[in-house]
């Protein structure tokens, strides 16, 4: 057996999954709680990875006073600057790290809350389907786009800790700022399930005319949740460049937002701790495939196709069997319902 | 006459007949078992992968034959998605949204599957099936009549397109089975009480409009220059949009739908490319430009819900 490297294996497992994470998160707030079809998951988070992978390409190249006319970041002369100017200002990194989180935020976020204007009046397939061709389009876009590298993407993009010398420290950091980020997404849409507007997601998503009946305003409900979900996946993106250091139009295929609907479906739609353990397991996945066979030497089957073919499955298989997943959905805990619980019961006494 | 202007129209003329083809078996499959099928694009995967594999490891070049395997492969692969998936959900009651979920799951199954299946194949065979060329069948006439010339795959299209038409207009209006379907798809449970077998007639729908797709999949053989494992998903939007022009209902606004898409790719990428230099592959966005329209004017309330706002907000405001 060739040496293996658990340290290596456990941060690789444990950032992709952080990443993972949030964008299962959300998508659990729009879909397992707002009951929107969102097949489209993969545009916020696409679009949050160019924002930042073009941000911090650009302005890494401008402010070292390179010309981006003539060297543009995609070129071979573009990527042996951006190596060499990268990491030599640890507080420019840093910074672009930080502007491209909330630009990718706001980008994402306001395509999100566009692109829910025309679904608004139709039924779920209506509304997964435009989504799910929002993602083609979006590639057929960035291939053709020169700016942003057209098929060959971006590379060689400066990661924000990469002045860090020793490269396990800089790997740790790394995981650290995305399990932070995931912590803070956790606390977020947590509030936000188990918060009045959780209910009436809720609500939304188990009998929409009722909650039309009720008063609540739908579509701006919707909207908004799709604003907040899109936002945080853009973030996810962002994330993603700076683990990956490389974005191309094909990393952003459909498959990746029905592996994010499988970890929904195997965890339990309507629970944030199911999403959490679905991500884990199926990144866990995912990475002892990437680990695992090419030390097997099967040179048939690439382990891409096989995860994808494995991902396809679960979700079949777990609507099949148990398609309330391993933690099937709770009662909402809302702090309110216990005060009037409470008063109920000093009354009755 | 402005050069291209042949071409456009020869494109607009193609596209609608494999639209047709494609979109055709949607609606119908909707209508009568009410399951929004995302696995669509795989019939047209596998279609054109039957006529591929008998092409590079068998050497067949007879486009028949192929088309009526395909028509078999495909329409199997329906009746086992519908009898170990859709049923068993429908069954419990699962909500459509639940329902399309998995067709999502089938769909990327049954994509990567193939691309396996086709990395296997190159494994032994040494030929690369991830990019096929373009096949010459032995069996489909071309040339040109007056002036304009016939491919192989206009002809085959041309044939399938209407003898779909015919025999599904005969199908439907004049054998008992036919009306069985309609009356399934009109009303199920009134269909079931007056003596109709439901599940019978659901897994027939799947087979003629799996079979269907798949013809059209080896037609497609002899029209695209590459083919690969996606030459289904490349298809999916406008072969949805197509269907959701008609309602997912009608089979006319289908057709018209198809002869609509067609008509704004074609003519109005070739316009786009002459006067602005846009790329032919931008075609997509024009599809899509047309779906959001749909979508916002004519929103489809007929098939899978959705609420007329419009309509409710201007009695409120009074």
């Amino acid at each position: 057996m060739i040496g293996f490297d658990i340290v290596g294996f456990m941060i690789s497992w444990l950032t992709l999954f952080g990443i993972y994470a949030i964008l299962a998160l959300t998508l659990n707030l729009e879909s397992g709680t707002a009951g929107i079809t969102n097949f489209g998951k993969v545009v916020f988070y696409g679009v949050g990875a160019y924002v930042s992978a073009t941000l911090t390409a650009y302005l890494i190249l401008i402010l070292n006073g390179v010309d981006v006319s003539e060297t543009p970041p995609y070129g071979i002369r573009g990527i042996i600057l951006l190596g060499e100017l990268g990491n030599k200002n640890p507080l420019l990194n840093i910074g672009l790290l930080v502007l491209s989180l909330v630009i990718a935020f706001a980008v994402s976020g306001v395509l999100g809350y566009l692109l829910t204007y025309p679904i608004l009046r139709v039924g779920p397939a209506f509304v997964g389907f435009t989504l799910l061709s929002s993602g083609e389009l979006l590639r057929i876009f960035l291939q053709h786009y020169e700016p942003v590298g057209a098929s060959k993407g971006l590379m060689a993009i400066p990661t924000p800790f990469g002045w860090i010398a020793d490269s396990r420290l800089r790997e740790v950091t790394y995981l650290g700022l995305v399990l932070g980020l995931l912590a803070v997404t956790y606390v977020v849409t947590h509030r936000l399930v188990n918060s009045p507007l959780g209910r009436t997601l809720r609500a939304l998503r188990d009998d929409e005319i009722a909650a039309l009946c009720l008063g609540k305003h739908v579509p701006r409900i919707k909207a908004t949740i799709l604003f907040i979900g899109s936002g945080v996946a853009g973030m996810a993106g962002v994330l993603l460049t700076y683990y990956l250091t490389s974005v191309n139009p094909n990393m952003f295929v459909p498959a990746v937002t029905f592996n994010v609907w499988a970890m929904i479906i195997l965890g339990g739609f309507g629970n944030l701790k199911g999403s959490l353990l679905g991500a884990s397991v199926i990144t866990f996945v995912d990475r002892v495939l990437t680990f695992v066979t090419p030390q097997l030497g099967i040179a048939a089957i690439s382990p891409d196709y096989l995860r994808w073919v494995i991902v396809g499955l679960l979700i079949v298989v777990v609507l099949l069997v148990n398609p309330r997943g391993l933690l099937p959905e709770k009662p909402i805990r809302t702090p309110a319902v216990d005060v009037i619980l409470e008063e109920f019961r000093g009354e009755s006494k | 006459m402005i050069p291209g202007v042949q071409q456009a129209l020869m494109n607009t003329f193609q596209y609608m007949l494999f639209y047709l083809i494609f979109s055709i078996p949607l609606t119908l499959s909707y209508r009568t078992t009410k399951v929004i099928n995302f696995a669509h694009a795989n019939f047209i995967t596998y279609g054109a992968y039957v006529a591929i594999f008998l092409h590079g490891l068998l050497g067949l070049d007879i486009m028949s034959v192929a088309v009526v395997l395909a028509f078999i492969v495909t329409g199997a692969i329906a009746v086992l998605n519908n009898t170990l998936v859709f049923t068993p959900l429908q069954k419990r009651g699962s909500s459509p949204a639940i329902i399309m979920i998995s067709s999502m799951g089938l769909w990327i199954t049954y994509k990567y599957l193939l691309y396996m299946i086709t990395d296997v194949a190159r494994y032994y065979t040494a030929k690369n099936f991830v990019s096929y060329g373009r096949i010459t069948y032995s069996d489909v006439p071309r040339g040109s009549i007056v002036g304009i010339s016939f491919s192989q795959a206009l002809v085959a299209s041309l044939v399938a397109a209407s003898l779909l038409v015919a025999l599904l207009y005969l199908f439907l209006e004049k054998t008992k089975i036919g009306r069985a379907m309609r009356a399934v798809a009109d009303n199920p449970s009134l269909a079931e009480i007056s003596g109709i077998s439901r599940p019978f007639v659901v897994n027939l729908t799947w087979f003629i409009c799996g079979g269907i797709v798949g013809v059209g999949g080896v037609i497609w053989t002899s029209f695209s220059g590459a083919i690969t494992p996606e030459v289904g998903d490349s298809a999916i939007l406008q072969v949805f949009t197509v269907g959701f022009i008609g309602g997912l209902v009608s089979l006319l606004r289908t057709g018209i739908g198809a002869v609509l898409i067609s008509t704004i790719e074609n003519v109005g990428i070739a316009i786009l490319n002459t006067y602005f230099g846009i790329p032919v592959s931008f075609r997509p966005f024009l599809t899509f430009v047309t779906l959001i329209t749909t979508l916002i004017v004519f929103p489809p309330l007929g098939a899978g819900g959705g609420l007329p706002y419009r309509f409710l907000r201007r009695g409120s405001r009074k």
